[in-house]
């Protein structure tokens, strides 16, 4: 069975490092650039200053100026990382859709599965090696990436628990990619086709992910509320890389007045034509900044849950695959 | 006799839809059986169910005593050839020797590279490049090289052209001449199969028709011509299997269970073929006149 799955997929794995070696070629000279530069601006220790709460001011100012410079340089790569996103949907399409539906669509079942190996351990050893290779796969690119988006994270404002860079990095990605190959080969059984299993596989997965990643991420653990006044000096008391939820400023009253804003005014500060602060926004006396957020440090816990989520997933399609393949005939 | 083949009022059903039903049948070992049928007569559907690829909705199939279904078990007694002879088109023959040798526990390979070097069939060209009946014959090859007890094959000479037929025949007869092998074969032309095999099994719409040896068969069959008959009994006959009928005179072919001595009756001879058509014309136009909407 061993040489039979490398003899069958061997041209496939050679064509998928190959592609593999190529993104590496690509993304390893620009990510070490973009952390020389990152080093160069001093942007390094600025990540551990800012998040002492005594920072200075000048500091900060300096800081901010190289984050700014930065992102300027190196920002629209953030495109880039979310063309990453595909990786392991393709993984899914092109190893787990065809892995039943190629043989049905050929008529090679009949020939594999009369052979004296049953059909269920022909599946468990198929789904086996399939899934180990795409582990392994998996783990050099959550890796690689971890490594890659390193600086562009520090200096966004969101930090890792943001929306597209904490799907890219640490262990969520085997997770997905497990997700999407068991997608793909339980798709195969039902559409017993390779064109509409790879395009139901398709749909599913984007589906799922954004479902998992818009619902059910924000609410892993209960998130944590921050108010502070509007009147203060300095930027308001976040830490960086937190996930910010939602915002805005609440009345004395606990009413949301402006939804999605911040703001700060100087201690005694009065606004252009004198009023007092935050007045041309309607807001009374006693009025507070609110957020909701996730804290930065919940970075593994969540890519945890997560990655658990998708392997359950994963299992469970893999078992119902294994079903329905005794039915295939 | 060893039964290396027994049906027990099976059924395979796909919807509503019956692909076969209340099938029996006990093929004994060391027969050379045809499955004759016209398409969509259950034909697959019953080797499907012989070689455990489906589970049977009703009844049971054996395989010299053995459930197929989900019992790996069975798999080395049987050797199976699918319907349009299903290879891995990007191998070549050796490696899907080598294959077999993998797969099955007891794998005659000496055996497959016999067969397939006096045939002249080139072992490093990937399969999907060979001729139909080239690969007909690393099909068949990949099944003997099993050693299997029982062997079924599917359509196996539907897509090949006549010479091709003849040769991959003679090669299986050849092959299986000297073992105590077991084979059913399917077609759905009687014509390819008749020289070959000496047991018969007709299907007609999901129904087995007729089953048994072929010379019991010729012998238990007359036709006979007479007057115009109105169903009533002659001594010797046991059913009447067709009628057809002039104003005067009618043909009937039957089953007979004695010497039809009536004076009134002439009686032949019939060969295979006539028999297998008498049972196909019964019950072959399955019309559904109600779902074109036409009277029928």
């Amino acid at each position: 069975m061993i040489w039979l799955t490398w003899r069958q997929h061997r041209k496939q794995a050679f064509f998928t490092l190959l592609g593999f070696a190529a993104l590496a070629a690509l993304m390893v000279p620009i990510g070490l650039s973009m952390r020389h530069t990152f080093a160069d601006l001093g942007l390094a220790e600025c990540v551990g200053q800012l998040s002492d709460p005594d920072v200075t001011a000048a500091t900060r100012d300096s800081c901010e100026a190289g984050f700014r410079r930065f992102t300027n340089q190196y920002g629209s790569l953030n495109l880039v990382a979310v063309l990453l996103l595909t990786l392991p949907v393709l993984v899914g399409l092109f190893w787990g859709a065809p892995l039943v539906a190629r043989e049905v669509e050929h008529g090679t079942h009949r020939f594999i599965w009369t052979q004296g190996v049953g059909r269920t351990r022909w599946a468990l050893v198929k789904f086996g090696l399939v899934g180990a290779a795409v582990v392994a796969l998996a783990v050099c690119y959550g890796l690689g990436m971890s490594w890659w988006v390193d600086p562009l994270t520090h200096a966004a404002r969101e930090g890792r628990l943001g929306l597209i860079v904490f799907d890219l990095q640490g262990v969520v990605p085997i997770g997905y990619t497990l997700f999407a190959v068991a997608l793909g080969i339980f798709t195969g059984t039902v559409w017993k086709q390779m064109l509409p299993a790879m395009g139901i596989t398709l749909a599913g997965f984007i589906g799922v992910r954004a479902v998992v990643a818009i619902l059910a991420r924000p609410h892993y653990q209960p998130a944590r509320t921050l108010t502070f006044p509007i009147e203060g000096t300095g930027e308001p008391l976040t830490e960086r890389g937190d996930w910010i939820l939602s915002q805005g400023i609440r009345d004395a009253d606990g009413t949301m007045v402006a939804a999605d804003t911040q703001i700060m005014c100087p201690p005694g500060g009065k606004g252009p034509d004198g009023r007092a602060c935050g007045a041309e926004l309607g807001l009374g006396p006693g009025a507070y900044n609110w957020q909701l957020y996730q804290p930065a440090g919940r970075f593994w816990l969540f890519q945890g849950i997560e990655t658990g989520i998708f392997v359950a997933l994963a299992a469970l399609l893999l078992y119902l695959a294994v079903r329905r393949i005794r039915r295939i005939a | 006799m060893d039964i290396a083949l027994e049906a027990d009022q099976l059924g395979k059903r796909y919807g509503r839809t019956w692909a076969l039903r209340d099938c029996s049948l006990r093929l004994p070992a060391g027969r050379i059986a045809a499955l004759v049928g016209p398409n969509g007569a259950g034909k697959s559907t019953l080797l499907h169910l012989a070689v455990g690829l489906l589970r049977p909705d009703a009844g049971a199939v054996r395989i010299f005593g053995e459930a197929p279904y989900d019992n790996p078990a069975v798999l080395p007694e049987i050797g199976f050839v699918a319907q349009d002879t299903p290879l891995y088109r990007d191998f070549t023959a050796a490696e899907l020797v080598q294959l077999g040798g993998r797969l099955n526990k007891r794998w005659d390979a000496a055996l497959a590279r016999n067969r397939l070097a006096q045939l002249g069939i080139p072992p490093k060209l990937p399969v999907g490049k060979l001729s139909g009946g080239q690969r007909a014959q690393v099909a068949l090859a990949l099944a003997l090289a099993k050693r299997p007890r029982v062997l079924l094959l599917d359509e196996p000479v539907a897509s090949l052209d006549p010479l091709a037929r003849r040769e991959f025949l003679q090669s299986l007869m050849g092959s299986v001449a000297e073992s105590e092998t077991t084979v059913l074969l399917s077609s759905h032309l009687l014509a390819d199969l008749e020289r070959v095999c000496d047991y018969l099994i007709v299907l007609n719409a999901a129904q087995v028709q007729l089953a048994g040896a072929v010379d019991d068969l010729v012998a238990s069959h007359r036709q006979l011509v007479g007057p115009r008959h109105d169903g009533g009994p002659i001594g010797g006959v046991n059913g009447v299997v067709r009628a057809s009928h002039t104003d005067r005179q009618s043909t009937l072919l039957v089953r007979t269970d004695g010497p039809v001595t009536d004076p009134a009756w002439t009686v032949r001879d019939v060969g295979l073929e006539d028999v297998v058509l008498a049972y196909l014309a019964d019950g072959a136009t399955q019309t559904r006149h109600s779902e074109w909407g036409v009277p029928a």
